[in-house]
């Protein structure tokens, strides 16, 4: 019997596909322009009246109405596609900012970063598995929370989770932890960095290392200035470009074990773990660095970059909803609050130290 | 086994997202090289 292939009705309609985000996407764009039209106004009136008020950022006024938002009303079916995008712009946003990279600064503060990744990697690793243990979570629990806290928050959840065999329920369970100390990271990091007086330099590798969840890291360093947001960005990437080489450890564990399905091709399960939009970051820094576009079109790949990051904040304020997090429980939520406390304290010892002897 | 021809509705393969990221944003770094997308304000 021969057989002939069709494309799927799906694939045959890809005007629908892209329809379907509209909605969602708009509602991005009107929360995170609503931000930084705020941020205008307020900042104008201040001006005019003589008032000194502190400046409160596009990024917190986006994450802000994004949460309430999501915290208050039921987000009609129609928006959640296009609100799910928040991803694709914070990915197109690190590779455009790789126009305010040369080289240069990427080989200097990636090189730095590099080390104290895998400092901060394996440090995360053993003391969320100790914390695991003592809490007695279930064991494939405590791995996605640590590879969620040692990598890259959700994608290395959700990265994990097929390579070691894990059930639903410990995913959620650990994304939702992953989530929720992500936001309270929001609100505590630019707190502790301007008491501590930290560089933008200092401030955006400790964000980068220290928040898990990419969108989340990026927001923390851009809510400290425009500068730390940038290296928040490369320390964070730094550690995405690591997820496929964990991850792979952790299916070969797991796989020892008789707990999961062994991996026959090593070097196709790095490539395909590996986060491609690093490639593209490199490749656009390295476009810069040789003079390809002209200082006025780096200014305006910069400031794409800039518009795609304000889509990600609005999503990043959309998706927090404490209702569904709060129906997680309460353990996995302590031991990895726990465990990000210990990290949090842990990379910004590694950053002090790094800005002793390299002087960021 | 006879000839018949059974018609299988198969999925193409589909980019990744990180893929579809890498396109967009160096479609629009084409746009800005070239002059199509002249100045992007912030």
């Amino acid at each position: 019997m021969a057989t002939i292939a069709l494309p799927s009705q799906e694939a045959q309609n890809p005007f629908a596909s892209v329809a379907r985000l509209v909605p969602g996407v708009l509602l991005l764009a009107a929360i995170g322009f609503g931000g930084k039209v705020l941020e205008q106004s307020i900042n104008g009136y201040a001006k005019v009246h003589h008032l000194v008020i502190p400046n409160i950022e596009y990024v917190l006024w986006a994450i802000a109405i994004g949460l309430l938002v999501a915290n208050t009303v039921t987000i009609p079916q129609v928006f959640l596609p296009g609100i799910a995008t928040y991803e694709f712009w914070l990915k197109a946003g690190i590779v455009l900012l790789g126009a305010r990279f040369v080289v240069g600064d990427v080989l200097k503060l990636g090189g730095i970063s590099i080390t104290l990744v895998i400092l901060e990697i394996s440090g995360s690793l053993v003391l969320m598995t100790l914390l695991g243990k003592w809490f007695k979570l279930k064991p494939k629990l405590t791995s996605l929370l640590a590879l969620g806290s040692a990598v890259c928050g959700v994608s290395a959840i959700i990265a994990a989770k097929g390579a070691i065999d894990a059930d639903d329920e410990d995913s959620s369970f650990a994304i939702a932890a992953i989530l929720a100390l992500g936001a309270i990271a929001l609100v505590f990091f630019p707190l502790i960095g301007h008491a501590l007086h930290l560089s933008d330099n200092a401030y955006g590798l400790w964000s980068g290392l220290a928040v898990d969840n990419t969108a989340e890291a990026t927001a923390a360093g851009a809510l400290f200035s425009d500068a730390a947001g940038k290296v928040a960005v490369l320390a964070k990437t730094t550690r995405n470009a690591t997820i496929g080489f964990v991850v792979l450890g952790y299916a070969i564990y797991w796989a020892s074990r008789g707990q999961a399905e062994k991996v026959t091709n090593k070097a196709a399960f790095l490539w395909n773990k590996f986060p491609k939009f690093v490639l593209g970051f490199l490749a656009i820094s390295l476009l810069v660095s040789v003079n390809v576009f002209n200082k006025g079109q780096v200014e305006s790949l910069a400031n794409l970059s800039r518009w795609a990051f304000l889509l990600t904040f609005a999503g990043v304020g959309l998706r927090t909803n404490f209702r569904e997090m709060s129906k997680q429980g309460a353990r996995p939520f302590i031991v990895g609050a726990l465990g990000e406390v210990l990290i949090a304290g842990l990379t910004l010892g590694l950053v002090v130290g790094a800005n002793a002897i390299w002087k960021l | 086994m006879s000839e018949e021809k059974v018609a299988t509705a198969i999925p193409r393969p589909s980019l990744s997202l990180d893929t579809w990221a890498v396109i967009t944003s160096f479609v629009l770094a084409l746009l800005v090289r070239v002059g199509a997308l002249k100045h992007i304000p912030w």
